[in-house]
């Protein structure tokens, strides 16, 4: 991913408390602008930097509505991040995304980890895919031992929850094979 | 009855609503909390054809508070002039009205300003409660006239503090929790208690998105987790609790959703005053 394939969406631009529903909606407005504006496949990090408060119904609307739309597949093979100084401030996009079943890559204090809903298993592949950067489905199987169907479906959700990409690279008999891309910048 | 509180006011709707009152004696009353001045507020207020009589409480202390927390001019009686200085001083937050989703920032900064203007808070605490505010207000326009059929529902808030707490209210007069709720299919024909439970328990709203809902359930959970009192009236039942337990009660019936939370002041950071 280039830089020109990435964008900075800081949500302190509508103010530092906030907010209501309706000011998470128009906000929302924004953040679908951004991402179009973006070629495929590109990336909008939500920065939450500068926020004194962030109450959980703007975040549903802005956050969790707009994850929502990109797992969906309405913004392409793009995908969104979020940077934040504390996890307090997180904290009501988390339960949001849990709520809506979804799970979003979050940067706090350096490192990369899961909010919303997420299993330790979904964790533990993330976190190797993002260390390999690239990889394949059987190198996953031997790096974490684990059985086909398994590994399978784990990736199938993280390719589905837009936390990694899966681009097929060919055939197995009928079953596709795929290469499995972190979506971060290494 | 000298004390009008989250604890006691339902006595008060009772004689009005139940027993039909038509004068209302409070003039022994020596203590009021926003959650009961927001009812009575609203009782002297609601549109039906009776005319109630209401002697006010005789203690100045009292009645210079609730004039100064706007009850006299919002309810539209002139109760000796302006309010003084010193009861300006005393109030925290006097009434404010909650109508448009817009105002509700400013609503929530102001709330926010005198807070901090009064003291030094800890800054999570400050934050959750800025979230509860948010939450809790636009709730108002929101639900509280979502089926169009309550005519001119008024939504109200205000705060005060004491000694050892911070008692924040929020109430209004329209549909209530089983009248938002049952507008989504499958919570048509819930009771009172019902909604309440539905909406406190199940985190349910009445909307289908996923996203919606939760909020109350997690408001009260942060209020049990402060070692917080929280009163939340719809219709004829309220939920109650504190550090010592709660239920769902009944209560005379009273339109709207009416909500108090006591909240101790060292949860904030507010050392309390030795006597």
């Amino acid at each position: 991913m280039s830089p020109m394939d990435t964008a900075t969406f800081r949500i302190a631009r509508f103010g530092t408390r906030l907010g209501t529903r309706l000011e998470g909606e128009r906000a929302r407005a924004e953040l679908a602008g951004a991402l179009r504006a973006l070629p495929d496949g590109g990336q909008v990090r939500v920065v939450l930097d500068g926020l004194d408060v962030l109450s959980t119904s703007f975040a549903d609307e802005l956050i969790g509505r707009t994850y929502q739309h990109l797992v969906i597949g309405e913004f392409g093979e793009r995908t969104m991040v979020l940077e934040t100084p504390s996890a307090e401030l997180a904290d009501g996009i988390d339960v949001k995304l849990a709520q809506r079943r979804l799970a979003m890559l979050c940067l706090l204090n350096g490192a990369w980890s899961l909010i919303g809903q997420h299993t330790p298993a979904m964790d533990e592949t993330l976190r190797l895919i993002l260390e390999k950067g690239t990889t394949t489905t059987r190198e996953l199987i031997e790096d974490l031992d684990l059985q086909m169907n398994a590994c399978v479906n784990r990736v199938a959700r993280l390719a589905k929850l837009r936390l990694i990409r899966r681009v097929q690279i060919g055939m197995n008999g009928p079953q596709p094979i795929y290469e499995l891309h972190s979506i971060l910048e290494s | 009855m000298t004390r009008l509180t989250m604890e006691t006011i339902d006595d008060v709707i009772e004689l009005v609503v139940d027993h039909g009152a038509e004068d209302l004696d409070l003039r022994a009353v020596r203590f009021v909390d926003p959650y009961a001045l927001l009812l009575l507020d609203l009782l002297a207020t609601r549109s039906d054809d009776r005319s109630m009589r209401i002697a006010w409480p005789e203690t100045p202390a009292v009645r210079g508070w609730m004039r100064a927390m706007g009850l006299f001019s919002d309810i539209g009686i002139a109760r000796g002039g302006s309010p003084s200085p010193r009861d300006l001083e005393s109030t925290l937050q006097p009434i404010v009205e909650i109508a448009d989703e817009d105002r509700i920032g400013r609503v929530v900064d102001g709330f926010h300003h005198r807070l901090e203007e009064r003291y030094p808070l800890t800054e999570s605490s400050r934050r959750a409660l800025v979230a509860i505010m948010i939450e809790l207000f636009q709730n108002i326009p929101h639900h509280s006239n979502a089926s169009g059929e309550a005519d001119d529902a008024r939504g109200i808030a205000a705060m005060q503090d004491y000694e050892g707490s911070i008692v924040l209210a929020v109430a209004d007069d329209g549909i209530g929790l089983r009248g938002s709720l049952g507008l989504r299919p499958g919570f048509e024909d819930l009771s009172d208690a019902d909604a309440l439970r539905a909406i406190l328990d199940g985190g349910i709203s009445r909307f289908a998105d996923p996203g919606r809902g939760g909020e109350l359930k997690r408001i009260a959970a942060v209020v049990r987790s402060w070692d917080g009192v929280f009163a939340l009236r719809s219709g004829t039942a309220l939920l109650y609790f504190n550090t010592e337990g709660g239920d769902i009660y009944d209560v005379p019936e009273f339109p709207g959703v009416q909500l108090g939370l006591r909240l101790p002041r060292h949860v904030f950071g507010i050392e309390t005053v030795d006597p």
